[in-house]
């Protein structure tokens, strides 16, 4: 029995031992190293594969690894990146790009023509199918026939080292230099891609950024090391601890106890933390380029078939009130489709006014009024914000149209498919943030009649008209003019209803100098400005 | 024993097998296609009729869960659903260990504060200590872990900044985590202790040796405690499952990157194999636990044979 007793004693104590054994390294979290920023990630990244990168944690570290051609600034500007400069043709389909010759990838390697052509190529291949292709090379010349097996892009040429030529489809949607601002339209390291097999992102990074990834711990944090050679200039912080920390209250009470040093505020804490001695200081509020918006879909829901019904509930929602009491006055009550902070904003334009007889007068002349069957409205559930705006919605059509609203929570993934399918969802709660700051990202891709985002079938000749005519149009005012009117088109038929514009809010430690925000992506601009001065 | 041994084991085949069909079947028809997930936006119905023979999923159910068996019984999870490039033997292996130190730790510090409590209470017994202890063990059995974990953070890190808010890694990091998992286990703990020490005191071979004149210290160690450890063995064993089931809030209050989080973010996004081998995976560890503390009995009490 003794025997058995130790026996038993050891296999206790070894597992003890070995439970508590190892993990004791440093956590990226508790203290400071000399330099090194610290913000965190909202969720493990699927992926750190730009083509892929379409979710918030993967977006911001591609922002830090990678280089695009032409980049935006604080102000929305576009501004040389990896190109010095660029030239266009006369009719605005040749695009030359002059590239700088100090641009490497962390690997010490140089960045070539070759290597865009190569990069380009990549991300339209149809055997790769990446996420972003078709937003980012659709309209260039080869496109389609590489989509039926045709192999490279013809479109794009190598001229020399440093001289890359890109040559559009005379049809090729409009706003071709803001979509190469797109932070996932980078450049890749052919040779780690190529050697690293599918997962090639897992240990190293293939990009020329600020930053080159140093660890990346799954589900737990990861770090970046400064590129010294960084062609803007060497960063001046040392180095990017991410973090990932998934509940919104644990990163606040993170930054609170001084772990981290640039969070998003939560909605709900944003009154608080306003009224703060200490972090009302340190906040930081500016629009954001992002709209929450109701998809009415005439394909599920039968009575959406007649524009008129889609106006009328349009006039039945006070987004004002929304604004206001929903949101604490935080967001603004959207009018039109395109927010504040992209190029042109239709800020005159005053959209539909909440106005619940005017839509019940449009309810009967559709002979609808007390015949409008249930609807069902599905909620983006990445958010808590279009919980509560369908929420406020659902009451209004209610008490206005007498209309039953049932709400309903999906997944995200099912979310976006049911979404993507559009023969799931009759209506659909979400939202619509710029990945680059130009209006075709919102009017083009959400309502064109050929774009595969147009998940409110929205088909009208005369809206895909002018969209064509704004891309066609020889100057920036006569292309945002056109677009104006495609706009207002869509917003006066209902196409998809305007809810609110939301806004940024963003904690930042005071030593923390030289952030750069924007109204796109998480709300800040790579970290090669930022310094750290405790 | 050894029979003993062989035999719990042996039955713990059935009962993972079991727990493998109620997962397995649980999957299959729970709303939610792998398929669409898989193929997010590339889903078109041709790719997806391949994927889904690529995967077996086209197959009959019978052979589908024989397959689903047979790579699991080579710790063969197959991919997360969400993540397609991690193999969910890879999560597993990096996660769970994480897990297990929390658990092992708060079980650890639960075991060590619970004894002395009930050893303190029984022996001074109706005393202020006992008194004071035994509200203690009320309010530890009355406020659920994530009261606690919120009231460790407000004072010792927000207040006091004392101890980091959340993380995992650094020595420091311990110390929240594992006492917000630790304070109802302590209570139990404490309060079997009390019991079972309370009820050896009593014995009438404790009054003889009592009244032989030994040092109560002496006969507290050599005869009260191995006589009353059985039950206070059996609750910790008991505490080891509470911690391992407790992590899962535990861990994501204070963003610890263990497999309890993991879980939850696998039920969040509906990433079905991640869930399913998780659970599998935890029948596993209580089954163990379970099986442990059968065979302490035999360690700590001669008269126990199996």
């Amino acid at each position: 029995m003794s025997v058995y007793r130790g026996f038993t004693a050891l296999m206790v104590a070894a597992a003890l031992l070995g439970a508590l054994a190892g993990g004791w390294g440093p956590s990226p979290a508790a203290g400071q190293a000399a330099g090194v920023f610290r913000t965190p990630l909202g969720g493990e990244p699927p992926t750190i594969d730009p083509y892929f990168a379409t979710d918030f944690s993967s977006g911001d570290l591609t922002l830090l690894m990678y280089n695009t051609l032409v980049g935006f600034d604080g102000a929305g500007r576009l501004v040389p990146e990896a190109a010095k400069s660029w030239d266009v043709s006369p009719n605005g389909l040749v695009y030359t790009f002059h590239l700088r010759d100090n641009v490497y990838f962390h690997s010490g390697r140089k960045v070539t023509a070759a290597d865009w052509k190569w990069s380009f190529e990549r991300m339209g291949d149809p055997a790769v199918k990446t996420e972003v292709g078709d937003v980012v090379v659709g309209g260039v010349a080869g496109y389609d026939a590489q989509q039926s097996g045709g192999g490279g892009l013809a479109g794009i040429k190598v001229v020399d080292p440093l001289t890359l030529q890109i040559v559009l489809n005379p049809n090729s949607r409009g706003g071709f230099l803001n979509r190469l601002a797109y932070y996932a339209a980078v450049v890749l390291d052919r040779d780690v891609v190529e050697r690293g097999g599918k997962s090639w992102f897992a240990a190293h990074d293939a990009g020329s950024g600020p930053f080159t990834m140093r660890e990346w711990a799954h589900n737990d944090h990861v770090s970046m090391a400064r590129d010294p050679r960084y062609f803007l200039g060497a960063p001046k912080i040392s180095g990017v601890e991410m973090p990932v920390v998934t509940q919104a209250q644990t990163r606040l009470s993170e930054y609170q106890a001084g772990q981290l040093d640039l969070v998003a505020v939560p909605l709900a804490d944003f009154q608080r933390i306003k009224s703060d001695a200490v972090m009302g200081k340190e906040l930081l509020v500016f629009p954001r380029a992002q709209i929450i918006w109701l998809g009415p879909n005439p394909r599920v829901y039968e009575p959406f078939k007649d524009a008129r019904v889609r106006r009328a509930f349009a006039l039945a929602i006070d987004k004002a009130k929304i604004a206001r009491t929903v949101f604490f006055g935080f967001y603004q009550p959207a009018a039109s489709i395109v927010p504040p902070g992209i190029p042109g904003f239709y800020s005159g334009y005053k959209g539909l006014p909440y106005n619940p007889a005017q839509a019940k007068k449009l309810l009967d002349e559709a002979g609808m009024t007390g015949k409008l069957p249930p609807l069902t409205m599905a909620i983006n559930p990445i958010a808590g914000d279009y919980q509560m705006a369908a929420e406020a919605t659902a009451a209004m059509l209610k008490e206005n149209l007498g209309v039953d609203v049932r709400l309903q929570r999906a997944e995200f993934a099912s979310f976006q498919q049911g979404m993507n399918r559009r023969t799931v969802f009759a209506s659909f709660m979400t939202g619509w943030a710029a990945d680059y700051l130009d209006y075709s990202d919102y009017l083009d891709l959400l309502l064109y009649s050929k774009s595969p985002l147009d998940r409110v079938s929205y088909a009208n000749p005369e809206f895909d008209r002018l969209v064509d005519q704004a891309n066609a149009a020889a100057t920036d005012a006569a292309r945002t003019a056109l677009y104006h009117k495609a706009e207002a088109l869509a917003v006066e038929e209902g196409a998809m209803i305007p809810m609110v514009f939301t806004q940024f809010a963003l904690l930042k430690k005071p030593y923390v100098q030289g952030l750069q925000t924007t109204g796109a992506l998480s709300g800040y601009l790579k970290f090669n400005t930022v310094s750290i001065q405790k | 024993m050894l029979r003993y041994l062989a035999y719990r084991v042996a039955l713990m085949v059935p009962l993972l097998l079991g727990t493998a069909l109620l997962i397995f079947l649980a999957g299959h028809y729970a709303p939610g296609d792998p398929v669409q997930v898989l193929l997010a936006d590339h889903y078109t119905p041709s790719a997806a009729a391949h994927l889904r023979h690529e995967l077996g999923l086209d197959r009959p159910l019978a052979a589908q869960f024989a397959a689903y068996v047979a790579h699991a019984a080579r710790f063969d999870f197959g991919v997360s659903y969400i993540n397609p490039d991690r193999r969910v033997a890879d999560i597993v292996r990096q996660t769970l260990p994480i897990s297990l130190r929390l658990a092992a730790l708060a079980v650890a510090a639960a075991a060590v504060c619970g004894i002395a409590l009930g050893v303190c209470a029984a022996v001074f017994r109706r005393s202020l200590a006992d008194r004071l202890i035994q509200l203690g063990v009320l309010a530890g059995l009355s406020v659920p872990s994530f009261v606690v974990a919120a009231g460790l953070v407000l004072l010792f890190a927000l207040r006091w900044r004392l101890l980091p808010v959340a993380g995992w890694g650094h020595p420091a990091d311990y110390a929240l985590p594992v006492a917000a998992l630790a304070a109802a286990p302590v209570a139990y703990i404490t309060r079997i202790s009390r019991a079972s020490v309370r009820q050896v005191l009593t014995e009438d071979y404790v009054r003889t040796a009592r009244s032989k004149g030994l040092p109560a210290g002496g006969i507290l160690a050599r005869h009260v405690m191995r006589n009353a450890a059985l039950p206070i063995v059996t609750t910790i064993g008991l505490a080891f499952g509470y911690a391992i089931t407790g992590a899962f809030v535990v861990e994501v209050i204070f963003n610890i990157p263990g497999m309890a989080r993991v879980a939850v973010d696998a039920i969040l996004q509906r990433d079905y194999s991640v869930i399913q081998t998780a659970v599998l995976v935890y029948t596993a560890i209580c089954t163990l636990v379970n099986l442990a503390v059968d065979l302490s009995y035999a360690a700590l009490n001669p008269r126990i044979r199996y």
